[in-house]
Formats: C-alpha cells, structure tokens, sequence
C-alpha cells in the first residue's frame, strides 16, 4: 500500500544553524512537491544547514531528487548545505547511478551528520581523554591511536606523523621521569578541531625526580641542547614542531601542556 | 608490545666489510637496545661499513635518531661508515629539526649510498 509521504522539519539540538528534515515514506513525484514547502520552512528562519534524515524513506523518485539539488543550491546560496544521512543501501545504490555521490554528502545516521556538521561548520573541539599505566610498551598504541584520530578528523598524513611524534616524546619522557610503580598512570587529554590540537598530559613523579626533572629542564631551557645530548633532542622536537609548550611541576605531579597548530 | 621493527641484512657484493641494512618497521624507544645489539653485533664481526635502506622505516622518534647518530659515530671511530639512503620525508624532517643531517650521511636512493662506498 502506498505510503504518502510526511515531512517533518526541526531545529537540530544544541547547534546554531542546523535543522533535520526528516521524510518518512515514498518520495515520489507527489511527494517530491512537498519538498519545496518544507524548504520555505528552512528559508524563512536563520538556519541554513540541512540534515536530511532518510532512514524512514521507501522509495526515491528523480523528481525528488531535483527538488532537493535546488533546495541544496538555496542553502548554499545562504552559506549553508544540505546533507543525506540514515539512507538504504538500496536507495544510496540508485542514487550514486544518477551521480548523487558527486554532489551530496551521506552520513550513516543523524549523529554523524551533526557531528561533522559541529566539526566543519561551528568549528567545535572534539576531546579524547585516556588513561594508561606507565609502561614504555604502551606509549605505541597510544600515539598510533592519536594519528588515526588526527587523520580520521582531515588532518594530512605530515600533521599526523607530527602530532604522533609529539605524543611519543611526552610521554616516553612522562615513562622515563615518572614514578617508577606499578601503579603509576600517565593521563592524556587531547582537544582537537579543525584549526589545531592541544594536549595535556599528565603523570606522577616522586620529589626526588621532581627534584631532577627541574634541574634538567632549567639547564634545557638556559641552553641549547646539543644535537648529541639524549634528553634535549626529544624536548627540543616538542618545541619545535608545536606552537606552545610547556611544564607544570606540582608536589607528586607533572603536567605538559602542548599546542599545535594545524598546517595542511 | 614493543613496536614492531625488522632488521634485514644483504650481503653486498665485492665488499667484504660491508653489509646492507633494511629496517622495517618503526625504530622508537621500545626496540632501540634490540636494533643496538644488532647493528653493534655487526660490527663486532668486522662490517664497518653500513648501508642502512629506510625504504620500509615509517617512523623514527628522538630516541631511534640517538642511536642512528652513535651508529655513525662508532662506524667512523672503526675507519668505516654508516650510511642511510631512502629516507621519508616525515623521517627527514625529524632528523633535520633536531639538526642531525649534517651529522648523517644521507643519500636520495640506495645506489648513491652504495657506490659512495670506499
């Protein structure tokens, strides 16, 4: 039995300039002429980016299709977009044959379309926060994982390698100088958006290390490190591939606090 | 869980103290003693002169360059060399922000690191 189709439009939650046009049923020619009227809903407000939610959708008419290419255009023209998210395979399988891929982007649900429009649009941090014990074996997997991330938010492979690099200097120096127990946790805290990453991380130290560490640091930083003095090297790569750096010394506590700007 | 790092060693012909190196993998804090008792182990029995391939090497961390540096220093006490050819330019940016390419010998392809061979 033909379903007609209903069209719901809504603010997205907690964005500025967002709304969900969500379509449940077929998107045939009749209905296609809907499209429009829900457009002048969008037009007439402040908002201009469109999350147009799929999931509920059993049939999809190029009629539709071309009342939402000119519907996109308008929001363009108003320095928006207008994205698909939750369609079938099915559907995202015709589409693709018209050359929908070329013009629109699809996300798998709601939640990735809002978060990427969070991303792109209102320029939002993202944060990772981990916790891992204080072995040398681990810092890897965790500067891989901090790579991955960085690449996986549009980051270039060289920003990447960059910021996987800083992860592995700090936190092989928070291994090295750290407190030597089996309890002891480095504590990272990564905020990452489209403009730059910015870290700190965190470990234990005892008051003799403490003691070290700050006698280390102050001849590092009153001085050049030589290209062949091990603890400078990994200190002045910090430096010099980051925009901000620098430590915290509490009583059983240290904490590096790094900012790196995004170059590609 | 050591980074995943692997040392293979070709013969290279026409010179009897010499040995071609291909490191694959990532050289970091975690395996450096390992590829230190190898490339030492290597001088020891009287290859003086290293050939290093870093075709395959994806990444190296201020540690890793540390013992590329003692490699070329303790080749050069021996009267040999520690040469490095094919090096990424994510690599090659680490060694020249910490300053060590004029400290390396580092050439653009294998068959300029081999020929500069004495």
């Amino acid at each position: 039995m033909k379903k007609e189709i209903k069209i719901t439009v809504c603010d997205a939650p907690e964005t500025q300039n967002a709304v969900i046009m969500s379509f449940d049923g077929e998107l045939d020619t009749a209905g296609a002429a809907k499209i429009s009227e829900s457009f002048l809903q969008i037009y007439n407000s402040t908002r201009n980016f469109c999350i147009a939610d799929m999931s509920s959708v059993t049939l999809f008419s190029s009629a539709a299709m071309g009342e939402l290419v000119r519907g996109r255009q308008n929001l363009i023209d108003k320095g928006g977009d207008l994205v698909f998210s939750g369609m079938s395979l099915e559907i995202r399988t015709k589409l693709n044959l018209m050359g929908a891929s070329r013009i629109f982007r699809f996300y798998n649900n709601i939640r990735s379309a809002l978060n990427a429009y969070k991303w792109e649009i209102e320029k939002n941090p993202e944060q990772v926060q981990l916790s891992f014990p204080s072995y040398l074996e681990l810092v890897p997997p965790v500067r891989h994982l901090i790579s991955r991330i960085a690449r996986h938010k549009g980051y270039g492979m060289r920003d990447s390698f960059r910021i996987e690099t800083i992860v592995d200097e700090v936190c092989n120096n928070a291994v090295e100088h750290g407190r030597q127990t089996s309890d002891s946790v480095i504590n990272l805290d990564m905020k990452i958006d489209p403009q730059g990453v910015e870290f700190n991380i965190t470990n234990q130290v005892d008051s003799e290390q403490l003691s070290t560490l700050k006698t280390v640091m102050k001849a590092e930083s009153d001085s050049k490190p030589g290209v062949n003095e091990k603890r400078g090297r990994g200190l002045a790569l910090i430096k010099m591939l980051s925009e901000e750096f620098s430590i915290d010394y509490s009583e059983s506590i240290t904490n590096v606090h790094v900012k790196k700007a995004r170059r590609e | 869980m050591e980074s995943q790092i692997e040392l293979v060693y070709e013969d290279m012909h026409g010179k009897s103290n010499a040995k071609l190196i291909r490191f694959i993998g990532d050289l970091d804090a975690t395996n450096v003693e390992t590829v230190l008792e190898k490339v030492c182990n290597l001088f020891n029995d009287g290859f003086i002169n290293l050939v290093a391939d870093f075709k395959k090497l994806r990444y190296v961390n201020s540690t890793g360059l540390g013992i590329l540096l003692h490699f070329s220093k303790s080749a050069k006490e021996k009267g040999g060399s520690f040469k490095i050819a094919n090096v990424n330019e994510n690599v090659y940016e680490i060694i020249e922000i910490i300053g060590a390419t004029s400290l390396l010998e580092i050439y653009d392809d294998l068959d300029e690191a081999v020929a500069a061979l004495k």
